[in-house]
């Protein structure tokens, strides 16, 4: 088995171009469904029992399915209802749609695990409910929920790989089709886990600078 | 949809189910080595387990599969596509369920395992019958939600030409021009298939206390 | 001497569960009112009641006069009032819990500003500036900018107090305020406690320190059962232990230096 360095090395540009489109669905992607989660915990906590039970189903479908089956639904099944969609925006509805699922979960449980006792202080003092929220509840459940947001959002990172199957132009199809364009899977695969593995690892590295930068504000009594 | 539609996707079901069984177990072994690696005295070792748990949580699944899948033939080893898929699920998971598994090896108490050094217990004996169990008592919700995980990720072993769940959804969909249905009741499938694994994790759960 | 906080007729259910029955107390102006009683005897939720953290299921509490949560008609139907009433009514009254519930994402100032900024509407330097003076009260003005898990838990319920004093409450509920501290670290809180009750702030605290209780107050809450078995100054409560309850629960001090109790507490 030989290694072409050299073919890496021609391949950089597309590479870097499948690279920035990653990033770009990625980030939009990621962005809208810790958004729509934090929309979807909110309205379970605030918004009374019918919407409460309405919203668990929502999760429960997408947690218990998985993203591919999803992906295809939306862009296969799509245009049967009367949406047509460009691979990409299909990439990015699915990312959203899937990850709001687990951001609302990883929210939900942050909204729980801040102590009634700091929530009731912000009452006895005078704070309306309005003020509590904004000022105690949201900013401490914030501070919790950060560690699995980051995690969940690597995740994400990750599964913009499937969006290659509806022929998104990111990273993973990129760098699949120059593979087997020259023949050359060993250089093409070598070069795309190593595009990833470098990306996590700075995700990751900036995330747990955050919660370093956070630590002091931690619940440790 | 028809019955015999329904009869086709239950036996992709049944593929899945087994693709992901074996891959789960096979890889909570090796996640278990893994972990002993990554929390070993000799630095070389710990270093290795490291980078194992690394790469694999730091690369897609899927370019992992499509590594198993090419680049074994070019190294001269045929094997069949399902034993590739089942292999590079195993492999993945492996360093999740490591992962999993470290905050626990962590959290039993260093007496425990010099009561059973004094009792001339072997390392391994008491990997086995002291650490282990207490480790995954302590993090058995985290190792079960992965196991639910990559029953969903078996999904991405279509794409590497196994007959399982998705992909038989896939020639379906496109041989009746009715993809709504048909992944709708693919992704009903997932659902109960989840619901069998998360109730036998529960069982497993009371048996461990 | 007129009652701050007058408690009348107050039961609280929990489900079929009685947990206080009957209770008819008053906070009088400028003393300390110390509720003492074996635990699971319902001090703590009746001091919740009295800061409507808990709503009574009967009754009636009123502070200086105004309903607080429930008013009680002339037919004796019960009313719930607005939040808003409730929260103007809550201004009277500060509060110290046991877990101290300092909001872990901001600063001992922070902390203390808080609702100085948000509630009273103070521009910041100046909720800032009252803020500091509460923190020197308590003697922490150097640890303002520290974060409450940088903290002692003597420090972080000392900051508790500094931000209940704050809002200038004209009473001050303590629930058990140094039951989760270690023994060595009750001290600064209860000199804290013992400053506040000396300058004449009305107060209501629920504690295990008999010692303090049977020193500082002026009134003593015995409570068992959900009941009020007795009540009056520190000197006609513990010299009756002859009562089977209380002798029963002031046993369980003797060994906490509480045998002088028994021999009269100064006046």
């Amino acid at each position: 088995m030989k290694f072409d360095v050299g073919l890496i090395l021609s391949w950089i540009p597309a590479a870097l171009a499948g690279l920035e489109i990653t990033i770009a669905v990625w980030l939009a992607g990621g962005l809208c469904a810790l958004a729509l989660g934090f929309g979807v915990a909110a309205a379970r906590r605030f918004g009374g029992a019918l919407v409460d039970r309405a919203l668990t189903l929502y999760v429960a479908l997408i947690r218990d399915t998985p993203f591919l089956i999803q992906l295809f639904l939306l862009y296969y099944g799509g245009p049967f209802v009367g949406l047509e969609l460009e691979p990409y925006q299909a990439g990015l509805i699915g990312l959203t749609v899937y990850g709001s699922a687990y951001f609302a979960e990883i929210i939900r449980a942050g909204f729980e695990a801040v102590p009634v006792g700091h929530q009731e202080a912000a009452i006895c003092a005078g704070l309306t409910r309005a003020q509590m929220v904004r000022r105690i509840l949201l900013p401490e459940m914030a501070l919790l929920v950060l560690p699995p947001v980051v995690n969940m959002q690597i995740l994400l990172l990750k599964e913009t790989a499937v969006l290659s199957i509806v022929t998104v132009p990111e990273l993973t199809m990129t760098l699949t089709s120059l593979g087997s364009e020259h023949f050359a899977f060993a250089e093409a695969l070598s070069l795309l886990a190593g595009l990833y593995w470098v990306l996590v690892e700075v995700t990751g590295a900036l995330g747990r600078f955050a919660e370093r930068r956070l630590a002091r504000l931690s619940f440790a009594a | 949809m028809t019955w015999r539609y329904v009869e086709l996707l239950a036996i992709g079901a049944a593929v899945t189910a087994g693709v992901s069984i074996v891959a789960i177990l096979l890889g909570l072994g090796l996640g278990v080595l893994v972990c002993s690696a990554s929390l070993a005295r000799s630095g070389a070792v710990r270093a290795a387990g490291r980078l194992y748990i690394s790469f694999f949580r730091g690369s897609p699944l899927l370019v992992q599969l499509l590594m198993i899948y090419y680049l074994l033939p070019a190294a001269g080893i045929n094997v069949p596509s399902l034993v590739a898929a089942v292999l590079g699920l195993a492999l993945c998971t492996a360093a999740y369920q490591a992962e999993n598994l470290r905050g626990g090896f962590l959290s039993v108490a260093p007496g425990l395992i010099e009561a059973a050094q004094m009792l001339g217990m072997a390392p391994w004996r008491i990997l086995l019958r002291i650490r282990l169990p207490i480790a995954l008592r302590l993090t058995l919700p985290a190792v079960l939600n992965e196991a639910i995980m990559i029953l969903k990720a078996s999904s991405l072993v279509s794409v590497v030409g196994v007959e399982e769940l998705t992909r038989s959804a896939q020639n379906l969909a496109t041989s009746t021009y009715r993809p709504i249905p048909i992944y709708a009741a693919a992704g009903a499938f997932y659902l109960i298939l989840n619901r069998l694994l998360a109730g036998g994790g529960g069982v497993l759960r009371r048996m461990l206390g | 001497m007129a009652a701050a906080l007058q408690v009348r007729r107050l039961g609280k259910r929990f489900g079929a569960h009685a947990v206080l029955r009957e209770i008819d107390l008053a906070v009088r102006e400028g003393e300390v009112t110390c509720i003492v009683g074996p635990s699971g005897s319902g001090k703590s939720t009746l001091l919740r009641c009295m800061a409507f953290l808990e709503a009574p299921s009967e009754g009636e509490i009123t502070v200086y006069g105004a309903p607080l949560g429930f008013r009680v008609t002339e037919s004796g139907e019960r009313q719930r009032l607005p939040d808003s009433d409730v929260a103007r009514v809550r201004r009277n009254i500060g509060m110290v819990f046991q877990q101290f519930n300092l909001w872990p994402h901001m600063t001992a100032l922070g902390n203390v500003a808080e609702a100085l900024r948000q509630v009273r509407r103070l521009p910041r330097r100046e909720a800032e500036a009252r803020a500091m003076a509460q923190l020197a009260k308590v003697g922490l003005a150097e640890r303002a900018r520290h974060y409450p898990s940088q903290l002692s838990g003597g420090q972080q319920q000392r900051v508790a107090i500094a931000r209940a004093l704050a809002m200038e409450p004209r009473i001050m509920l303590f629930d058990e305020p140094t039951s989760s501290l270690d023994p060595e670290l009750t001290g600064e809180v209860l000199n804290v406690m013992r400053e506040l009750a000396r300058a004449g702030m009305t107060m209501a605290v629920v504690t295990h320190e008999i010692g303090f209780a049977a020193t500082v107050a002026q009134h003593i809450v015995f409570l068992d059962d959900g009941r009020i078995l007795l009540e009056g100054t520190p000197q006609s409560v513990f010299a009756q232990p002859w009562h089977p309850r209380l002798a029963q629960f002031l046993e369980t001090y003797i060994d906490r230096g509480a045998a002088v109790l028994l021999q009269g507490a100064p006046a």
